[in-house]
């Protein structure tokens, strides 16, 4: 099919010719792709960030069940679990949530021990960073961005108060902040000496919050998981593997209950644009018969129309895909961002990391463009094939 | 039910295709039982006109089905991430009994509706239109096609179940397991390769033949015979791994994408092989450039193809 230069060169200012009803469609297209673009965006950077937590998260981990919830596990079984041919090491980890009344927020309090092999490559590297020993001999801590913040605004400038179960105060001082490369997953991070958590959370000293495990060969992590089932029948065994599957179901299915959504907005917009493709002004209308008494043929007035519609939606694909790019990464997708970071009270201003995959484009190109191409055939080729005489009358 | 961004777009673009081809569908009908060029009633007068929306509509369906069949692959690559065994789209496809006969119809129907707009674009330059009956008959056949593929689709869609332990390609394409595709390699390499080389000579005797039926059938015994060895032989020199035979990982970011390159060249080649000579037949003064365009993608996938093991061989002394 040859592309005629002059049939492009009608179409353009043909559109120009009808501005405000252009104009109107191109600001629609436009918002809806906008809309859309950037909710993708913004899922698969959030996705992209979690799967960069993943990666340092523990091969296996080892909970307690009691009742159908999750409790402490016992010390004894680390060295039972390290009897595991295959199985690196076993740490046991002390953490919890504890809950600021005055900011409404959850702090994540993890115990760390300096000798333990670290189970995290950034906690490893903060260990380096700050004087372990001194951490442990002033009982300090060490807390995140969005902590340091939420305590400053309380007027906890160099130290907390923390509550113990008992009603007791624990006065704990701020040795120092850090800023891990994904804030989201260290935002609300308190690390402190171990025996400080313990104090705080009133937690008995044999036991621990979890144990996680390193295998050194990746592929016998389902058979250990399993033979761990079978000694401890009371535990829950997440793999590294589940996470991820999990992490990737969530965000389909919130990206997907948005697209949902979006296919009703879309069917809207069919109609709003089935119905202004159909309905023609007499200057149209006359227009078309003035193109069929010059010699136009049908197949050219549609070929024409497509034009138009080509040059709309591209125009809008493009302009909506910059919109959301630096909506969503320079501004930071204010409002949208929420609907995939509900949860936490204590919201961690992060960066979302730059992520743009063809792939997107291409879906955002299926879910767009077609939808409005598909809108114009009726109403273009009822157009097309007025008769001459008929509407120049 | 499978509902990720992807499957969405593309139940979203089914619905749509099934929708307007249906108007197509309607529209054949008539023209099929009331054509008559040589009438001057009204009736075939606005069959003329629906003639063109019904030839729209196919050109809007066949333009978006080339694209969408790649965005297919991606997807399925990409789900098998999720489904546990699934290491690329040919263990998720498998994953479902009729997973190979979605795709299967999938490549039936780009050549049907790929050869309806070539038989469309001639049908338009003859001024007496006498392709159309027959273009609007294929067309009753393409659609049911299509049906099937799209009602394969949306049950191979709703039957993905993210829990079922699948086979990798590893298994499935080799001697021990029990798929359809097992029988096939059971012929050894060196067979499969004169095979492969004769069917292309034969295809280049064919070529300077000029014979439509003879370039016909040598095409279409060079799509089936380039994909048997491109599974039994050549893909183990993509992966340079002797026991893996899959069509589906070389589509993968380790091997560049290298597989969209090979389809693309081999569809292009055959197709227009085919397509060109069936519409010589019907039309004796058929345009010959088309011999040309299916020499030019046929020999580049041949050449693309033979380098794997010759790079391989220069690299490593050695065959696999």
């Amino acid at each position: 099919m040859k592309i005629n230069h002059y049939l492009i060169g009608f179409a353009v200012s043909s559109l120009f010719r009808r501005g405000t009803k252009s104009l109107f469609v191109l600001f629609i297209f436009t918002a809806l792709i906008f809309l859309l673009s950037s909710i993708l965006f913004i899922s698969n950077s959030i996705k992209e960030e979690l799967n960069l937590t993943l990666d340092s998260l523990p091969q296996i981990i080892v909970q307690k069940l009691q009742a159908g919830r999750q409790t402490n596990i016992e010390l004894k079984r680390v060295n039972k679990l390290l009897e595991f041919q295959g199985v690196q090491s076993a740490v046991p980890r002390i953490w919890g949530y504890y809950y600021f009344e005055k900011a409404g927020v959850n702090f994540s309090l993890v115990g760390i021990d300096a000798y333990d092999k670290q189970y995290k490559n950034s906690f490893a590297n903060i260990v380096k960073n700050v004087n372990f020993d001194a951490l442990e001999k002033t009982s300090s801590m060490v807390v995140g961005q969005g902590v340091k913040k939420a305590l400053s605004e309380n007027y906890y400038k160099n130290y907390f108060n923390f509550i113990k179960p008992d009603g007791d105060f624990i006065k704990v001082p701020i040795a120092s902040t850090f800023s891990s490369k994904t804030s989201l997953e260290s935002n609300d991070i308190i690390l402190m000496p171990r025996s400080l958590v313990l104090e705080i959370f009133g937690m008995d000293k044999t036991k621990a919050t979890d144990i996680v495990l390193s295998v050194a060969n990746p592929e016998e992590i389902p058979t250990i998981a399993k033979k761990i089932k079978n000694l401890y029948p009371d535990t829950r065994v997440i793999t590294k593997s589940d996470l991820k599957v999990s992490y990737q179901n969530i965000f389909d299915y919130k990206s997907g209950m948005f697209l949902a959504l979006f296919v009703i907005s879309a069917f809207t917009f069919f109609m709003i644009i089935y119905d202004k493709a159909s309905g023609l002004s007499s200057e149209e209308k006359k227009e078309i018969g003035i193109l069929k008494a010059l010699g136009w043929k049908i197949d050219d007035i549609l070929q024409e129309k497509f034009y138009e519609a080509f040059i709309i939606s591209f125009v809008a694909f493009i302009s909506a895909i910059i919109l959301s790019l630096f909506f969503v990464y320079t501004l930071e997708a204010p409002i949208l961002k929420e609907i995939f970071i509900g949860y936490s009270r204590l919201k961690p201003s992060f960066d979302l990391p730059f992520i743009l995959d063809v792939q997107t484009i291409f879906l955002l190109f299926f879910l767009t463009i077609p939808l409005y191409l598909a809108a114009i055939i009726i109403p273009s080729w009822r157009v097309a094939s007025m008769d001459a005489d008929e509407v120049m009358r | 039910m499978f509902l990720t961004p992807e499957t969405i777009a593309i139940l979203i673009l089914d619905c749509i295709f099934i929708v307007f081809a249906f108007f197509a569908f309607v529209i054949s009908i008539n023209i099929v039982k009331k054509w008559d060029l040589n009438s001057t009633s009204s009736l075939q007068y606005s069959l003329e006109k629906k003639a063109i929306l019904a030839a729209t509509i196919i050109k809007y369906i066949f333009v978006l089905k080339l694209p969408l069949f790649m965005f297919f692959v991606f997807t399925a690559d990409k789900i098998s991430g999720v489904i546990t065994g699934a290491m690329c789209a040919a263990g998720v496809v498998n994953s479902v009994e009729f997973g190979l006969w979605l795709f299967v119809f999938k490549i039936i129907n780009l050549f049907v509706f790929g050869f309806w707009i070539a038989l469309h674009v001639k049908d338009m330059q003859d001024e007496k239109l006498s392709l159309t009956k027959l273009k609007f008959s294929i067309f009753l056949v393409a659609f049911l096609l299509l049906i099937i593929e799209i009602a394969y689709e949306i049950s191979f869609f709703a039957s993905l179940d993210v829990d079922k332990i699948v086979s990798c390609c590893g298994t499935l394409f080799s001697v021990a397991s029990a798929s359809s595709f097992s029988v096939i390699f059971m012929i050894p390499n060196n067979i499969i390769i004169t095979i492969f080389y004769a069917t292309f000579f034969l295809y280049l005797v064919s070529f300077f033949l000029k014979s439509e039926l003879f370039f016909f059938f040598s095409n279409l015994v060079f799509f089936i015979v380039s994909i048997i060895s491109l599974i039994l032989f050549f893909c183990t020199y993509i992966y340079e791994l002797p026991t893996h035979h899959c069509p589906f990982c070389f589509l993968q970011k380790e091997y560049h994408y290298v597989g969209y390159l090979l389809y693309v060249t081999l569809f292009i080649g055959t197709f227009s092989g085919i397509s060109g000579s069936i519409l010589s037949l019907l039309k004796p003064h058929h345009s010959k450039s088309y011999y040309k365009v299916s020499l030019f993608f046929n020999t580049l996938y041949t050449a693309i193809i033979t380098a794997y093991p010759v790079v391989f061989y220069i690299k490593n002394g050695v065959w696999l």
